[in-house]
Formats: C-alpha cells, sequence, structure tokens
C-alpha cells in the first residue's frame, strides 16, 4: 500500500525536505564587480520591500514627540518631546491598565502557542482516516473556517450566541432557561472563547502543513515498524509524531517570533464594554487609543512598547539559543 | 565607486519619501481676497459637476438623489457626494485621513471650535470674504456669520440652526428634546397614575409591561431599551433622565441650564448616577431589554414601530417610530407624561448658530457655485426644502405645500407624505422615488424652522399651520390634552407648568481640548461608558455599589479630577455667555 499520499500542500515539504537532504550547493567562485552588481540588482527589490515597510514605518514614530493633528501635519504641531512616555508611566491606573493590555496579550498569544499541538494530532488523525471522501470532505470544512474574515466570524456567533440567537432562543424554548444566557457580552473565560475561536478558524488551515509533512515520511520506516509488529497506534506514537516534530518546531519558533503580532481583528469585532477588560490586546489598545479616542501621538508613543518588548523577546530567545546550541541566532 | 554610487541614487528618493511624511500639508490654499465675486446668479445652465460633501451630520452616504437632489439639480447643476463619518463609523478616522491627505471635501459640515480652528489653521477652508458680500440671504444672520468668524483673517464658515427669535426662546418648537414620553394608551388604562420623580416611572412601567408582554409582532414587550451608538463622555441612555431636571452636559460635568447646579458625572449623588440606578433596577425588575447591549439604534428604532418599547426619552424616537397615523387614530402612541418634579432641559432659539458649521473646502471645485447652495439653504425655498428630514419644514412648495386662502398648507400629496410614513410616491416631474428617501440627506437646519417665513408669514415648521393642527388631532392626542389641562401641545404644557428650563441659545463652544486633556478625557470616558454599562447590569446592590467604587477609582487615576477642572471652567463660561447673550437681546 502506499503511504505517501500527494496532497497540494506537499509542494511546500517537499522543499523544505529536499533542502535538508541535498548537500550545500557549491557557488560558482566567478568574483568581480559585474557580479556582485547582479547580485545586488537581484536582491534589490527585496531590500526596498523590506526597507518600505519594515524600516520607513518607523519613520512614524517621530509623532510620538509630537503633539500631533493631522490637520496640521506635523511640521505645524506642537514638538512635545517626551510628554506622552511621561503620561503612559504617570499613573498607576495607566500602568495597571497597560500590564493587564499586556497580561492579554501574552497570555491570549500564549494560549495559542500551547495549543498548536493541536493541529499536529488533528493531521495525524486525519491521516489515518481510510476512506478517502470522508478525509478530504473533513479536510475542506475545517479549512473553510480560515478564508471567512473575522467580520463574518462574529455575524455567525452573533446570530447563535446573542440574546437573541440561536442557541439561546432554543434553550429558553425547551424551557432550561428563563432569562438569556450572555455568551458574548460577558467578561467570564473570555481568553477560553477567544481561543475556541480561534481555534474554530485556525484548526484545518494549520493541519495543512502537517498534512504534507506526514505525507514525506519515509514509507519504508512504517513498513519496518510494520514487520517489527508495530500497532496503527504505536505506527503514530513511534513513527509519524516524531518525523513531524521538525516541522513543528520550525513553526512553533515562528508562532513564539509573533507573539505580540497575534491580530486584533477577531479581538476588535468581539469587543464590548463587558469584555473588554480581558479582551484588549496590544494591537487593540492602541486602535482604540489612536483611532477609536483620536489621541495619535499618544498611540505612537505605546505601539512603540511593542518593539521594545520584541527585541526584548528576541534578546531572550537568542540567549536560550545559546545555552542550548551553543550558537546564537543573531 | 560604484556600488556607493548606487547605493546613493537607492536611497536617495527613500530619503525624500522620508522627508515627505515627516513635512506633507501644512501649505495654505491662497485666495484672492481683494476680488469680489458676484454668486447670486443663475446657476442652472453651468457645467455639470458632483461635489464632495464632508458631513459630519449626514447618516446617509452616497449622491444625493430623489427630490431633493433633483431641486439642487436643476438650480444648480450640481450632484452632492456626501461623505458621512457617522456611517463610516470609527470616529474621527475618516476625517483625520482625509484632513491628513490635505482636502476634506468641498462642502464641508463640521463642528466650530477645536475642528474649523485647526481646519483654517492647516489651510483646509477657503476664506469666502469675495463670495460672502453677494450671498443676499446669508446677509440677514449677519450677526451670527460675524460672530462665528470673529477674529479670524476673514469668511471661513456660516453657522447653522440660526434663528430671528430670542435666545430665551425654546429653540425645539412644539416639542421639546427631552422628556418622559410612555405609551399613552397604557397609562390611560392604568387609570393615568401619579408620577412624581423619576423612579415612580418604573412601578407603571412594570405594570404596563405586565399588562402587555408581547406586541403585535408576537414578540416580547421591554419597557426600557438602551443602545450604544452614540456613547460620549457617559453612556448615552444615562444622561437622557438628567435632562428631565434640567442638565445638560458640559464634558464630564452636568450644567443646570440655569446656572444653578454644576455636577461631576461619577460623584455618587450626581443625576448620572441616579439615571444608571434607575436602570439598574429596571433590569432587576426586568424592565430592561436584554438585547440592549448588542442592539444599535437601528435595531432599537424598530422595536418602537414595532410597539416591542415602552418608554422613550426623546419625542423623535418614541413618536416618530409609533405615533403613525393609524397607531394614534386608533389611540394608540407615545406622549408626555406629566411627572411632577420635571423641569426639562429645552436648547434656546441660537441667535449665534449651533455647533455645527458649513464652509468651503480650500481645494474646492467652484467654490462660487457652492457658495452660491449655501446661500440657497438660508433662503425661504432652502429653509423648507432641506430642513425637512427631522426638523419639521415643509418641503417644496408645489409639491407638499401651497398657498390657499393666503395661508400655506399641505396638499393631499403632502398630507400622505409628511403626515404619514413617507413612502407616497413623488411624482416623475420632482424626481420620482418615495418621499422620505428624497429629502435632504445633508440633514443640516440653515435656519430654525420655528423661524417666521417672510413669503407666508407662518413659521417654516408645517405643525405650527392650523390646517395641520386640525388635521393631525386624533383620539390619542384628544385624551392627552383632555388629562393634561387642555394644553395644545407637549410644549405648551410644559410651559404653563412651568415645567420647562430653557438654556439660551448663546451658541457657546467650548474651547479646543489641549492635548494632555484630550488624552485623559478619552480614556477616561472609555472607563465610564464601560462601567456604566456594567453597572446597569450589575447582579445585585453590591455589585452595582462595588461597581461603581471601581469606576471611580480608575477614573481618578487616570486623571478624571484634571479633566474635570476643565470642563467645570467651561461649564461656568458657558453659563456666563447665556447671561451675555440674554443680557444682549433683550
Amino acid at each position: 500500500m502506499t503511504v505517501h499520499q500527494v496532497t497540494s500542500a506537499e509542494v511546500l515539504l517537499d522543499d523544505v525536505s529536499t533542502r535538508r537532504a541535498s548537500a550545500p550547493r557549491t557557488e560558482p567562485r566567478r568574483k568581480g564587480p559585474r557580479t556582485s552588481r547582479t547580485m545586488f540588482l537581484l536582491l534589490l527589490p527585496f531590500l526596498v520591500l523590506v526597507f518600505a515597510f519594515s524600516y520607513l514605518p518607523l519613520a512614524g514614530w517621530v509623532t510620538a514627540l509630537y503633539d500631533y493633528k493631522p490637520a496640521l501635519g506635523l511640521g505645524g504641531s506642537q514638538f512635545v518631546g517626551l510628554q506622552w512616555f511621561r503620561m503612559l508611566v504617570g499613573s498607576r491606573t495607566q500602568l495597571e491598565q497597560i500590564g493587564q493590555v499586556m497580561a492579554n496579550t501574552f497570555a491570549m498569544s500564549g494560549l495559542g502557542i500551547l495549543t498548536s499541538l493541536f493541529p499536529v494530532f488533528f493531521a495525524i488523525l486525519l491521516n489515518e482516516v481510510r476512506a478517502k471522501w470522508f478525509r478530504n470532505m473533513v479536510q475542506t470544512l475545517t479549512t473553510l473556517p480560515n478564508f471567512i474574515s473575522w467580520v463574518l466570524v462574529y455575524a455567525i456567533a452573533f446570530s447563535l450566541f446573542s440574546t437573541s440567537g440561536l442557541v439561546n432562543t432554543t434553550l429558553h424554548d425547551w424551557g432550561l432557561i428563563t432569562t438569556p444566557i450572555h455568551f458574548l457580552d460577558s467578561d467570564n473565560h473570555v481568553w477560553l472563547t477567544m481561543l475556541a475561536w480561534s481555534l474554530w478558524k485556525g484548526l484545518g488551515w494549520g493541519a495543512i502543513m502537517y498534512l504534507a509533512a506526514i505525507a514525506g515520511i519515509d514509507p519504508t520506516l512504517y513498513e519496518s515498524a510494520r514487520i517489527d509488529g508495530a500497532n496503527r497506534f504505536q505506527l503514530m506514537r513511534y513513527i509519524t509524531f516524531p518525523q513531524l516534530m521538525p516541522t513543528y518546531v520550525v513553526l512553533l519558533m515562528l508562532s513564539v517570533a509573533n507573539l505580540l503580532n497575534n491580530g486584533m481583528e477577531q479581538y476588535y469585532v468581539f469587543q464590548n464594554a463587558f469584555n473588554r477588560d480581558h479582551i484588549q490586546v496590544l494591537d487593540l489598545y492602541v486602535y482604540n487609543i489612536g483611532l477609536t479616542g483620536n489621541s495619535l501621538s499618544m498611540a505612537a508613543a505605546l505601539s512603540m512598547l511593542k518593539s521594545v518588548v520584541s527585541v526584548l523577546l528576541l534578546l531572550f530567545v537568542n540567549w536560550v539559543a545559546k545555552r542550548v546550541r551553543g550558537t546564537s541566532i543573531i | 565607486m560604484r556600488s556607493r554610487k548606487a547605493i546613493a541614487l537607492l536611497v536617495a528618493p527613500l530619503v525624500g519619501v522620508l522627508a515627505l511624511t515627516a513635512c506633507s500639508s501644512g501649505g495654505s490654499a491662497a485666495t484672492d481676497k481683494s476680488q469680489t465675486v458676484n454668486v447670486d446668479k443663475d446657476w442652472s445652465k453651468a457645467a455639470p459637476i458632483t461635489i464632495d460633501v464632508f458631513d459630519g451630520l449626514a447618516n446617509y452616504q452616497g449622491i444625493q438623489s430623489g427630490w431633493f437632489g433633483k431641486i439642487v439639480q436643476d438650480k444648480f447643476n450640481m450632484k452632492l457626494n456626501i461623505i458621512a463619518p457617522n456611517v463610516a463609523g470609527g470616529g474621527d478616522t475618516l476625517y483625520n485621513t482625509r484632513v491628513a491627505g490635505g482636502n476634506l471635501g468641498d462642502l464641508i459640515i463640521t463642528d466650530k471650535g477645536q475642528k474649523m480652528d485647526e481646519l483654517i489653521q492647516g489651510g483646509l477652508l477657503q476664506d469666502d470674504s469675495s463670495y460672502y458680500g453677494s450671498m443676499k440671504s446669508m446677509k440677514t444672520y449677519d450677526a451670527a456669520v460675524q460672530k462665528l468668524n470673529d477674529g479670524k483673517k476673514g469668511v471661513y464658515a456660516f453657522p447653522t440652526q440660526v434663528s430671528a427669535q430670542k435666545p430665551t426662546v425654546s429653540s425645539e418648537g412644539l416639542d421639546p428634546t427631552f422628556g418622559p414620553f410612555l405609551r399613552w394608551d397604557y397609562y390611560a388604562q392604568l387609570g393615568y397614575p401619579k408620577i412624581n420623580t423619576l423612579e415612580d416611572l418604573l412601578p407603571v412601567l412594570k405594570q404596563m409591561q405586565d399588562a402587555h408582554p408581547t406586541a403585535d409582532n408576537g414578540k416580547k414587550v421591554y419597557a426600557v431599551d438602551l443602545f450604544k451608538d452614540w456613547d460620549g463622555n457617559m453612556m448615552v441612555m444615562g444622561k437622557q433622565p438628567t435632562t428631565l431636571y434640567g442638565y445638560d452636559e458640559m464634558g464630564f460635568v452636568l450644567a443646570k441650564a440655569d446656572g444653578s447646579d454644576y455636577q461631576s458625572i461619577v460623584d455618587s449623588d450626581s443625576q448620572y448616577v441616579r439615571a444608571l440606578k434607575f436602570y439598574y433596577q429596571a433590569n432587576q425588575m426586568g424592565l430592561v431589554d436584554p438585547e440592549s447591549t448588542t442592539q444599535n439604534y437601528d435595531t432599537m428604532f424598530s422595536k418602537y414601530q414595532n410597539g416591542q418599547v415602552l418608554l422613550s426619552w426623546w419625542p423623535w424616537l418614541g413618536q416618530s417610530a409609533y405615533n403613525t397615523t393609524a397607531n394614534t387614530q386608533a389611540g394608540k402612541g407615545f406622549e408626555l407624561v406629566p411627572m411632577k418634579d420635571q423641569n426639562i432641559f429645552s436648547y434656546g432659539a441660537a441667535v449665534y448658530g449651533a455647533t455645527q458649521v458649513m464652509a468651503i473646502g480650500s481645494k474646492a471645485k467652484d467654490p462660487a457655485r457652492i457658495a452660491a447652495f449655501i446661500d440657497w439653504l438660508y433662503s425661504p425655498e432652502g429653509i423648507l426644502a432641506s430642513s425637512s428630514q427631522t426638523m419639521g419644514g415643509a418641503g417644496p412648495q408645489g409639491l407638499t405645500w401651497d398657498m390657499k386662502n393666503g395661508k400655506p398648507e399641505l396638499t393631499d400629496f403632502g398630507q400622505k407624505a409628511i403626515l404619514g410614513d413617507g413612502t407616497a410616491e413623488v411624482p416623475a416631474s420632482w424626481g420620482g422615488g418615495q418621499y422620505a428617501k428624497g429629502v435632504s440627506a445633508l440633514n443640516v437646519t440653515t435656519v430654525l424652522p420655528i423661524d417666521t417665513d417672510p413669503n407666508t408669514k407662518m413659521p417654516y415648521n408645517y405643525k405650527y399651520w392650523p390646517q395641520v393642527q386640525a388635521l393631525t388631532s386624533t383620539p390619542l392626542s384628544k385624551d392627552w390634552s383632555s388629562h393634561m389641562g387642555n394644553a395644545t401641545s407637549t410644549m405648551d404644557y410644559l410651559q404653563k407648568n412651568h415645567e420647562v428650563l430653557v438654556a439660551p441659545g448663546s451658541g457657546y463652544a467650548a474651547p479646543a481640548d489641549s492635548s494632555e486633556i484630550q488624552t485623559i478625557r478619552n480614556q477616561v470616558k472609555a472607563s465610564i461608558v464601560e462601567y456604566s454599562w456594567k453597572m446597569v447590569f450589575a447582579k445585585n446592590d453590591a455589585d452595582f455599589s462595588s461597581l461603581l467604587k471601581q469606576m471611580q477609582d480608575t477614573v481618578k487615576g487616570l486623571g478624571y479630577q484634571k479633566v474635570l477642572d476643565f470642563d467645570m471652567a467651561n461649564a461656568k463660561a458657558q453659563n456666563q455667555a447665556r447671561l451675555d447673550v440674554t443680557a444682549a437681546f433683550k
């Protein structure tokens, strides 16, 4: 039988595995000004992109030093120095709010990382399904939510879980409740419900990579294990799972790097007066202050916090890497 | 060497971009002030244009259509493309984006004070001095125009809601802006129980809701419905009950119209906290619609239309949604109840105009034509045509009304269109479409409809016309009137019983928040609104008190006192302005 199932996403992994397998490429040693210029020109578009999208926006930081008013432009706005930074750390309540926001950010990203094994298990189990049509159906249905925008997800959530939504109406009609349950406008278990929504949305999509990785596992491993008398669960436990780990670790590292970028769309659409305390992540907090509250300069000062924390995280990961592997990343 | 040059070539434009982002806009359009341009001419043959109208009042976005669109098209050969931040949502995001781009719009309707000053300083508004001389209709309100542009080097904006009335006269016509409006038919069934104060409404509402648990559409009836769309310095529905006692907000201060009291909203004994307690108690009694937390104004409005709500703090909510001809003929509808201790806040006629102003953008296409259009909006024809959305302007002569025996009267079509539900089809010669959909989407009131039309010698507001008063007499209004000392209108009752407190229309605009105040204010108000909602839906008294305490502590920690001091000073300055204007127009 063939273990090697070809999936569309296999290409992705093939790329990874072949690169790992092939010997280090030998560069043609043609030196000279001409070549280096060609190489530089090849590199140039990407340098420009990196500069335009990663460094140019940093110029916006300068608004944090001004009392920026769009109608007057930066030139016409007053220079206030570090006033906004002083304000951010000026009072206990202010610090507590930022603390809460950081706690929310780390908690929800952390929960996301903790549950990042879910797609692995999901992929392994899905791979064991023999009926092809059923497996494809499950895969399609679980991948679809990834392509639904958060606004629509909220619309679904609203029609299901609002006080007059399907769930409340049904429970009420069955006589199980007399007053509607506040699913959306409550401060209870916000982190967990948010995690549940993002899992629902991302599970199938997250599994694609692993399905491709499974397809790339050397079938001889399974054959020899089977000859040794391994059953299906042992194959999963001792072959598939360990073989997926390298892919998992790469993705895990990427998600750690994105710890602060947990996206504000989800929290933006789900936020309301009742759950704001626990749903406000850093990006959303900056948005609420800058755009909703119209304090652009303060928001700019606050968003610099993100870069500071990111650099700290990087240094931390680097330190861990140095300890564990003996080489640093940067 | 070469590669260094290449890098230099690469970096140079990027540095340029950086420099650009650092100092964009700021330039001001140069207008030649010396020349006067006559705008008072026939524009109907001018080349067709479409102007962008940035309209802070509009609740519709897109090209103005219907009969009002046709009038503007015929007179000015101009289409109005309305850009509405209210529709776009996101607070000032749209304003900021457009302003940063250096062009807010061709015609701009925005707030005086900080925004207007900034726009002038940033060179986004045009000096209209050269056109002002020939704006004939505007000249009637010259005092207000001068006052608005006082200290500015030119005529940059035109005031709205101006009036020739005295500032101590209520600007609101026959219906106040605020008031306790209940379903009068249900109230009557209870035998017109006495209501001494705000909290007395609760048992009455409870009995009303118990007697009528479901509406005609089979849905559950709730006495109280809330919504969050307009929450600002405080929860908007929390502010409304305070207006019954003559208070209006000035930031975080509730100021009484006569200057006799100023309250900080978060104080435990403030009227605002009293209002929150009122809702909290109502919720404990099962009177508050649980959908309140998530619904928007439109959803709530349709509940009023369906008779699912029993209490309205605004006549323009309960009455305009539910008091249709069919309902009032059947004796059903919202009417003001006699709450003994009420002293309802009323806005006096603003001789200097209201908060919003009209202005022409510095990059406007054909500014002379826009000036002519603005001027037309202040002419009797323009006032009648443009103020028909909410303020009771009668619409265009010949379509909805005409002169009969020397008096203005609604035509048959007018009666169907204005007194009915607005779905009447406009004749094709007037542009076709439903009447209500063709009203001016500018949603701006240039001149108060209580002012007298020099052509008809009657107010612009058709509700004052004898024919209309006879027509609108219904079983509901008769029953209400007979129990309210034969009052002819809500305002008539309130004035006779001294239950209305008119705040003289000073047109006072608070000075701009410094950015520090603004930042604190925005954080504080987010907290106040958040806690207010939690308090209304608190589990029990202890929970309510602890949330109140938390709110007070949080806002204090955020710097509430600083903003309060600022607002308090403004509230007192506003009162002084009210005293001044009263004296000036005695």
